[in-house]
């Protein structure tokens, strides 16, 4: 070691350089606020993440069961070897991963199409109806997605499952082939019609606040309408885009429920459907090497989306001037538009919706006599013969409780989840040259790909007791806040950055100049212009919230009971009316909310930024 | 030059820990900051140690205490919490706490595999929740890992005992308040007397793309069926014998199990999400195809509509058992309320209590000799194979990955 040579002061002095480097770049708020988020995210995503790609190269005890060659607590390569390169690879990895990426990127690729199209049309036409198309872009998220597979099978299903045949086949008496029924075709679809509101919130919100001078400026130079979208405003969302891309590649990809019940029957398998069944057969590990692969793959993802926004540059499309906003007159087509895009959101999303709200009428679901129709489900007592004598929902004991739950629940996290996306999203854009800022975008897409079971497994463990300076939290609505935060990172992160991202930082800068602190541009100035992707990210995680199971359900106890986990007992016993009924207050409710947000939060997506 | 307020909290807040020497403590106030993660990591890293320590220490509860007493002491606990894979379990809260007021029950529902995770993770961590564990087996893994290592303890009371069936009074891990078992199920409206009799009747013609299953990926207890031919290859040999009249010829598979699995294959199973799917599918309208189901449905078949009938004699052996177990969970804060609350499911002394009644239904049979069946059929007369937890919990991943090659 050189300290030798080193005299006390001189080393001193290196230390206070070392400081004052330190600070200085702690200064920078970006740095700061990066450090504390990096933080965050290392207890609450890189930890677990770590403690599971650790996992995967010791033998378990439970190994002894594949192999009498396990030594357990001994270091092992078996796990990696049994997915990636043994006899069973082909159908345990291979053929899913290439289902699941085929599935991932469709979705993908149609989302896209369906959200920016919509998105477009919204915020940059003369469209009608432009507030009840919005709302109606939303429902089919409200929806569990696996409402929409069932909807599907309803619809579309042949002799092959057997049962009542679908609606489709009884109407023409033409037998459905099998790819339209099961498998890829549908799952892609019920997927598309789930996710694409990412893809529509994100471009969305970016589109509303772009300035129709570059457009205008464009047209006056005599560029075409299609050479101003492909040269102007598909550079301009880029970022929006490529973040919608993501979003939706990782949920389709790790996505279980639709696949569940479309693939099975034509043995289409994915890789989520396998690391259910991993997790269910107690092959733990090979769950989670399942798990990191998807990743991996996810990773890949983000590095070519890196590759490609970090070429292209980031556009500013809000500035300190006024941005005047003009939309482009549809003409004839204007009506026309309308009525076909109202009319097939309406099919998408109003009709599943009333289907499931008249079947809570119905005592016997499919009978259609007037004797049928009761409200039994909602507010009946105890008759026997009826879901073995369960009580209508708002009789059920534990209604009020799980409702109190899970509205606490929804509307603190999804605030706290809208703020901390934003603030970490504004690390991610703000840092995007930094490693801090990479790593923060990188880190912060973890959540999607980790299975919710396994997560919140490592999360009891870790909060059961207190820690150093973190509480006990285990048994408190509070971990299930923060599990909810951070399993919705990904989204409100993205949403954060790739609003951020936008704003000029001459705003800021004249801000600083005058003396602002960071505090107060945050609250001045990034708050009121990020205004409507916080709104989508507080929508979206409240939504994610009252729908969530797999997560919660490890996680809850008595005390902590919230509606979808009455669902989920419902789902269970098969009663499919009482799951309705719970689904339709869950969707009364974040109707609700959204209507008061537009409302008063001045949010309307809609509308320019700030609501102008 | 304007700074930053959050920052200026932090300077603050290292300026008050540094006394005398600004350049020692402020070099390490922040390496204190990043060093939190490491040993907040380090913290959690070492639970494993006290897993194996928790195995050693399995404690022994008394069987011998009356309702009478036990309610005495539950009245103080005031409560009992329970973790079930079972609906039941909210049954029989309803009755409980009508019957003993005073004790409130509160029932999580929980899958049994992931109720294995959540209880070693909470008493790996020194918390101890549950009082009482209602669970299905996960093809021995919970006798293996859960009921060997003390976390869920049998509970038998002395009284009740010799009223109890085997193989649940003594050689069962634990006590089981009712057993169902998947078996196949066919349409009454199209076959008027049961189509099969001998499990290798669905590997003929007359079943091509007519077999429906439960996806037993997801769900371990249908691959527990399958798996237990796979262990009895001999019975399957022999079955397959009676039914062709020759010895079977193995097309490269290692017994009559596996080579059962493979032709069902090669006749067109269609394999479907649940339970619920398979009887929708051969029972909402007159059909010829038939499905492997729960028996606990024919509960639900009025309700649902369906026309079907499960088959209660196929040869060689209709099926395995699938066992509701009751447990105490280790370290339980309100023991006697548990036990209490494990009495009442059971039906109390005489079995005649209302908190078994969720239980004793068609479908599932209560192991208890003074408590009649709504069967057709008593528990004895089913002709099934032992649950073997041991052998089941070494054989199964085998079986598992053979059913994903068939892929």
């Amino acid at each position: 070691m050189s300290s030798k040579s080193l005299s006390p002061i001189s080393l001193k002095r290196n230390r206070s350089r070392l400081w004052n480097q330190v600070t200085g770049w702690l200064r920078n708020p970006v740095n700061l606020i990066g450090t504390i988020g990096l933080l965050f995210l290392t207890y609450t995503i890189i930890w677990p993440v770590v403690e599971i790609l650790i996992a995967t190269f010791v033998w378990k005890q439970q190994d002894m069961r594949i192999t009498a060659a396990a030594n357990p607590g001994h270091f092992t390569f078996y796990h990696w070897q049994r997915v990636l390169a043994s006899d069973i690879s082909s159908s345990l990895f291979y053929k899913p991963i290439l289902h699941a990426s085929a599935v991932a990127l469709c979705v993908s690729v149609i989302s896209m199409v369906l959200g920016c199209g919509l998105a477009w049309l919204v915020t940059r036409t003369d469209l009608p109806f432009k507030k009840g198309i919005t709302f109606l872009a939303v429902i089919p998220y409200l929806l569990p997605s696996w409402v929409i597979a069932q909807a599907w099978l309803t619809f579309f299903k042949n002799e092959k499952i057997g049962g009542t045949p679908g609606i489709l086949q009884s109407l023409t008496h033409i037998s459905t082939p099998d790819w339209l029924a099961y498998g890829f075709v549908p799952i892609v679809a019920s997927l598309s019609i789930h996710d694409s509101v990412y893809f529509f919130l994100l471009v969305g919100a970016a589109l509303s606040s772009m300035n129709s001078q570059l457009e205008e400026a464009a047209s006056m130079s005599g560029a075409g309408r299609f050479r101003i979208l492909r040269r102007i405003v598909f550079p301009l969302m880029l970022p929006a885009i490529l973040s919608g891309f993501i979003l939706t590649f990782t949920r389709a990809i790790s996505s279980y429920g639709v696949p569940a019940i479309l693939g099975t029957p034509v043995d289409f398998y994915m890789i989520s459907t396998m690391l259910y069944s991993s997790m269910r057969a107690r092959l733990t590990t090979e769950a989670h090497v399942l798990s990191l692969m998807l990743m991996l793959i996810s990773m890949l993802m983000i590095y070519m989306n890196h590759r490609i926004v970090g070429r292209q540059r980031s556009f500013v499309t809000v500035t300190g001037k006024d941005s005047h906003k003009t939309v482009m007159p549809l003409g004839r087509l204007r009506r026309p538009l309308a009525g076909i895009t109202v009319m097939l959101m309406t099919l998408v999303s109003v009709v599943p919706l009333l289907i499931l709200l008249l079947q809570t009428f119905m005592l016997r679901e499919g009978v259609y006599t007037a004797d049928n129709w009761t409200l039994h489900y909602w507010i009946g007592g105890s008759v026997s013969g009826i879901n073995s004598g369960e009580k209508g929902v708002l009789h059920n004991p534990i209604f009020l409780l799980a409702l109190r739950n899970s509205l606490w629940i929804a509307a603190i996290s999804s605030v706290i989840a809208a703020v901390v996306g934003l603030i970490l999203g504004y690390v991610a854009a703000r840092g995007k040259q930094t490693w801090i800022g990479r790593m923060v975008d990188q880190v912060s897409f973890f959540p999607y790909l980790i299975p919710g079971i396994s997560l919140s497994a490592i999360y009891i463990t870790m909060f059961a007791k207190p820690h150093f300076i973190v509480p006990a939290l285990y048994g408190t609505v509070w971990l299930i806040i923060l599990i909810t935060v951070v399993k919705e990172l990904p989204f409100t992160v993205k949403a954060g950055s790739a609003s951020v991202m936008q704003i000029g930082g001459e705003l800021e800068e004249s801000a600083q100049v005058s003396g602002a602190s960071w505090w107060t541009r945050f609250r001045r100035i990034l708050l009121p212009l990020n205004r409507k992707s916080l709104l989508s990210a507080f929508l979206l995680v409240f939504i994610g919230a009252m729908k969530e199971t797999e997560l919660i359900i490890m996680l809850v106890t008595p005390r902590t009971e919230t509606l979808t986990t009455l669902t989920f007992e419902y789902v269970e016993k098969g009663y499919t009316q009482l799951t309705n009924v719970v689904l339709m207050i869950m969707i009364a409710i974040v109707i609700l909310v959204y209507y008061l947000a537009t409302r008063y939060g001045k949010a309307d997506l809609t509308t320019g930024i700030g609501g102008q | 030059m304007p700074e930053d307020a959050i920052y200026h909290v932090f300077q603050e807040e290292f300026m008050k820990n540094g006394s005398m020497n600004h350049q020692w403590i402020k070099p390490a106030g922040l390496l204190s900051l990043l060093l939190v993660p490491a040993l907040l990591l380090s913290a959690c890293g070492n639970t494993g140690t006290e897993a194996a320590a928790n195995g050693q220490a399995a404690q022994t509860i008394t069987t011998n205490e009356t309702a009478d007493q036990l309610y005495a002491q539950a009245k103080q606990e005031g409560k009992v919490v329970v973790y079930s894979t079972s609906g039941r379990a909210n049954d029989a809260a309803e009755t409980f706490m009508k019957k003993y007021p005073g004790v409130k029950v509160e029932v999580s529902k929980v899958k049994s595999d992931e109720m294995m995770d959540k209880v070693t993770n909470e008493q790996d961590a020194g918390q101890f929740n549950p009082d009482v564990i209602i669970t299905k087996e996960v093809s021995g893994a919970v006798g293996k890992e859960m009921v060997e290592q003390g976390r869920y303890l049998k509970y038998l009371p002395d009284d009740i005992a010799p009223k109890v069936d085997e193989p649940y009074r003594t050689k069962a891990p634990g006590y089981a308040n009712y057993a169902e078992f998947r078996t196949i199920f066919y349409n009454t409206d199209y076959y008027k007397k049961t189509p099969v009799t001998n499990w290798w009747d669905l590997t003929t013609p007359e079943f091509k793309n007519k077999i429906y299953v439960a996806d037993p990926l997801s769900s371990p207890a249908f691959m527990d069926l399958f798996t237990t031919m796979v262990i009895h290859s001999d019975d399957m040999a022999a079955a397959y014998k009676q039914k062709f009249g020759k010895d079977i010829q193995l097309s490269g598979t290692e017994n009559a199990g596996y080579e059962f699995i493979r032709q069902l294959f090669a006749n067109g199973l269609t394999v479907l999400k649940g339970s619920d799917d398979v009887l929708d599918a051969i029972g909402k309208t007159p059909s010829g195809a038939v499905g492997i189901a729960v028996s606990g449905d024919v509960s639900k078949v009025e309700e649902n509509g369906w026309d079907v009938k499960p088959i209660y004699d196929i040869q060689p052996k209709t099926s395995v058992a699938d066992s509701g177990y009751l447990y105490i969970a280790n370290k339980a804060p309100h023991q006697a309320a548990g036990k209490l609350f494990i009495r009442w499911m059971m039906g109390e002394q005489d079995g005649k209590g209302e908190g078994l009644a969720a239980f004793n239904e068609v479908g599932s049979w209560v192991p208890r000799s003074d408590v009649k069946t709504k069967n057709p059929i008593g528990f004895e007369e089913l002709n099934l194979w032992d649950y073997d937890a041991d052998t089941l919990y070494m054989t199964s991943p085998k079986v598992r990955d053979f059913w994903i090659q068939q892929k």
